[in-house]
């Protein structure tokens, strides 16, 4: 068995230990947030944070998980509580489709931890997810504005 | 601008409930599928009123919109209710919105009416419809298509503005009635009626059960402009919110109770079938399998987990059948391209005498098959239940799928329940049609397949490689263009020839005055899967004519924004927005000391004008677009900050074929699976993009697709500044 803090709460798992973690999200503990979009790391849907860094979870096998502390997107913010991040994706309407947003979100909220007033270079070196719908314009205004909100 | 009879005629009885298309035998038909009666019947056990198809009034005064349009991210919901509040004098604060059912109720000949009055020639899917006689009305209520930047452009402009004015009226004579006064002593506001004389007013809410049963007007007044609430305003989305908290509503997302997963690995050979597999046991062995399977074009393995799934399928060994495509490769279709535009064409369009003009500019272009890569894969979730067949799946026309799983399964179309989720991006994929004729479902055939044939609940779900390998494929597209100047350096002569039939002549022929002027098309098919991909024709052949023309200018010595200028009708749309695009960007000639340098295009596409200037440098890794600027005409502007996103988002979509994007034929099959091969750009790549709408009396044009045409032309006239090479064929790097 595979134990697995998600958001604070511990799982028992039954799962082979090189399932990719972003399977094991969505269909061990119900966490449908997270998405997928490769299966090869390259699009940043399935970003969640292992001690608070970002990780593409669907090349991440499980047991490197263990005894760390997984957040997914439904841990950053809710609809009464949203995050900084999340108000400034409301306040400049970021999303089009919004099926790479949960992803991008994790990314902004981990650049903006670790970089609380990040210059435009740092953005395009941070925000490596992909967005078919091409929203950067607005994410990146909305970075701003989050990093404003979050001082 | 006035109502032509003909669509007064499809208004108005859209107004009461039927459908009157008044074209061949079609209005009868639709006219005995009671559009009204699937909604009231939908609603009996509530008290609301179902004033007509596309608005449910209840008795605390809020007002539902039916939208029977999917939502793919242009957020048009959202424009269709302001036209309705609008129109209707509601408050912001009473309106939301409901998706339609997949009912052949809400199929709209709208947006087919739309496309035949707009263009010279329909395309090509409307042209065979009416050609083969496919415009019967079982084909044409099929189509509840959200596609062609049509939603709010026709749906919302045409029907809904009607409808909603009409409503508005009969609540005025409902009130009248109700207090004994004449209707032209009340006045409408924020949802209610009001006598002035006497004060009193009634809530629409108490008035539509008795509007819902009246005749609809004749004659609608609709609104000017300067009386607009809310069409004209940055609205925010009302699906955002949502959208962006943890978001888990997308077809992928789909629980059903029990429910069993999917994973489908390709034949490898477009419309080959796979004859055997022949490693089963070995497969079935694996952890989670519960079956593996041959379906349409591919084989499935059923699981108790997506991962599983896939993991068994990639293990898979089949045997295909061989196929007449086993041979198929970029070269091969490059080389019937050629061999085709060689022959005699026909000739789509003539003016002048090109024939007696020798040509002395010429250019040859090519750009590729081209996938669509929406972010959420292809998948659908399918299961019985009570004698039906249920479906969840993100699609881009929810009847039509509707009726191919049916068709699939076997069943009437009233056995087939079908969910429309959110889709994790359409761009054409999802919208069900193929020019090749191959199956555009191919993915929710392969899903009805799987669950029909093991009798489980499945969710069958591409993997990114299957979903770039069996895509139906934005056309490869050689052009091949003859042009020549007069002493002032102005084009006398513009000859064109391209493969594939054209769909829009409008797309394919110079906006600009040109004397002598000869199209030619070489009719030919696509061995490839072909289908919509966003701005359809335009994305190639605005990549050709804005090319070409600039090509014309920099041969004349002109400056080819001024060039293009000198060629049209300086009250014109396409002659505006060229001007305020070189105002928003500064326009300049000649290389900055960044080493940056501007390219223009403009383009007309679905409806409305669009031109755009890059500015764009040569770096050691190949080209990079740092601004883009985007001058928009689009008639009305129901929702300018939508709009801008859309333009934005069209951009960068653009910008990843002209870089990036390319799918290669070889031994049948595409080459590219994933983003490593496929590349779409990420922010580093990403240009800032500024939009500004135009004011001018356009009628409504639609906004979906409209910025993708002129980028990559206005990227590769930017660079032949820099280096004086003229790039004709895309991928740039």
């Amino acid at each position: 068995m595979i134990k697995l803090n998600v958001n604070g709460i511990e799982h028992s798992l039954d799962v082979e230990p090189e399932m990719p973690l972003l399977w094991v999200l969505r269909e061990e503990t119900a966490l449908r947030g997270t998405k997928f979009g490769c299966g090869i790391g390259m699009c940043g849907a399935c970003t969640v944070h292992i001690d608070g860094v970002p990780v593409r979870s669907c090349s991440y096998p499980v047991s490197a998980a263990v005894g760390k502390q997984i957040n997914t997107i439904e841990s950053i913010g809710t609809a009464e509580a949203p995050h900084a991040v999340q108000q400034a994706w409301i306040k400049h309407q970021v999303p089009q489709c919004g099926y790479c947003q949960s992803g991008m979100q994790m990314a902004a909220v981990a650049l903006l931890n670790k970089n609380p007033q990040p210059s435009d270079e740092d953005i395009d070196n941070a925000m490596t997810n992909l967005c078919r719908c091409g929203t950067y314009d607005r994410i990146r205004e909305a970075i701003k504005t989050a990093a404003k909100e979050m001082v | 601008m006035g109502i032509t009879r003909r669509v007064f005629m499809v208004t108005g009885a859209a107004i009461g409930g039927g459908l009157l298309l008044g074209v061949g035998g079609v209005g009868a038909h639709l006219l005995t599928h009671n559009r009204l009666g699937v909604q009231r019947d939908g609603h009996s056990g509530d008290d609301s009123a179902q004033v007509n198809m596309w608005i449910r009034i209840t008795p605390d005064n809020k007002i539902v919109v039916i939208n029977p349009h999917t939502d793919m991210g242009q957020g048009s919901s959202t424009g269709l209710m302001q036209i309705v509040a609008d129109e209707l004098d509601a408050d912001w604060s009473q309106m939301s919105v409901e998706q339609a059912p997949a009912d052949s109720a809400y199929s709209n000949g709208k947006v087919f009416e739309g496309f035949v009055r707009e263009m010279m020639t329909p395309p090509e899917w409307a042209s065979t419809l009416l050609e083969n006689g496919f415009y019967r009305m079982g084909d044409l209520m099929k189509m509840q298509m959200t596609g062609g930047s049509s939603a709010v452009r026709f749906t919302g402009w045409v029907s809904m503005r009607k409808a909603a004015a009409a409503t508005r009226q009969m609540l005025i004579t409902a009130a009248a009635g109700q207090l004994g006064v004449p209707a032209d002593s009340l006045i409408t506001e924020d949802g209610t009626v009001v006598h002035s004389g006497s004060g009193k007013s009634i809530t629409y809410g108490e008035l539509a059960a008795k509007a819902a049963v009246m005749d609809s007007p004749k004659e609608v007044q609709l609104k000017a402009p300067d009386q607009y609430r809310y069409v004209g305003q940055p609205v925010a989305r009302v699906d955002i919110p949502e959208k962006v908290i943890a978001n888990a509503d997308y077809g992928i997302d789909a629980e059903v109770p029990g429910m069993h997963y999917a994973a489908i690995a390709t034949s490898g050979v477009f419309g080959a079938q796979v004859k055997s597999i022949d490693n089963i046991n070995e497969v079935k062995a694996a952890r989670g399998v519960s079956d593996v399977i041959i379906v349409p074009e591919g084989v499935a393995v059923v699981a108790d987990n997506p991962w599983r799934a896939e993991k068994a399928v990639r293990a898979i060994k089949f045997t295909r059948q061989s196929h007449a495509n086993d041979s198929l490769s970029t070269e091969s279709l490059v080389a019937g391209q050629r061999k085709a535009l060689a022959e005699e064409l026909p000739i789509a369009m003539s003016t002048g005498s090109p024939d007696d003009i020798p040509a002395t500019v010429t250019a040859e272009y090519l750009v590729p098959y081209l996938a669509h890569a929406s972010l959420e894969p292809m998948n659908a979730t399918v299961w019985q239940q009570d004698g039906k067949l249920h479906i969840v799946c993100g699609v881009q026309n929810p009847l039509n799928a509707k009726a191919r799983a049916a068709k699939e399964a076997d069943l009437d179309l009233d056995d087939v329940v079908f969910h429309a989720r959110q889709m994790g991006g359409g761009f054409g994929r999802r919208v069900a049609f193929s020019m090749s004729g191959d199956e555009p479902l191919n993915w929710l055939v392969q899903a009805v397949r799987v669950a029909m044939d093991t009798g489980k609940p499945v969710k069958t779900t591409w993997s990114r490689e299957t979903d770039t390998r069996a895509d139906v494929y934005r056309p490869m597209v050689m052009a091949q263009f003859e042009g020549a100047l007069g002493d002032d350096g102005k084009p006398t002569l513009w000859r064109s020839r391209s493969y594939g039939k054209e769909m829009n002549i409008k797309a394919v022929a110079p906006p600009y005055g040109i004397p002598n002027v000869a199209v030619s098309f070489a009719d030919q098919p696509h061995p490839v899967p072909t289908g919509f991909w966003r701005s359809v024709e335009h994305s190639q052949h605005g990549f050709f004519v804005e090319s070409f023309i600039d090509e014309l200018a920099t041969t004349a010595g002109d400056d080819p924004l001024q060039y293009r200028l000198s060629l049209l009708d300086e009250s014109s749309p396409e002659a505006k927005v060229l001007n305020k695009v070189a105002e928003m960007s500064g326009w300049r000639s000649g290389i900055d000391d960044q080493g940056r340098a501007m390219g223009v295009a403009m383009v007309h596409s679905f409806g409305s004008t669009v031109a755009q200037v890059v500015e764009a440098s040569m770096t050691p890794t190949g080209p990079k677009a740092h601004r883009a600027w985007c001058a928009v005409d689009c008639g009305v502007a129901i929702n300018p900050q939508a709009i801008e996103a859309q333009v934005q988002g069209s951009v960068n979509f653009a910008l990843s074929a002209a870089l990036y994007g390319k799918c290669d034929i070889k031994d049948g099959g595409v080459v590219q699976s994933n983003f490593h091969d496929y590349r779409i750009v990420g922010m580093a790549q990403a240009p800032r993009v500024q939009v500004e709408l135009l004011k001018l009396d356009s009628p409504v044009g639609g906004v979906g697709e409209i910025g993708v045409p002129p980028l990559a032309p206005a990227l590769t006239n930017a660079l032949t500044v820099i280096d004086g090479e003229r790039r004709r064929n895309l991928p740039l790097v």
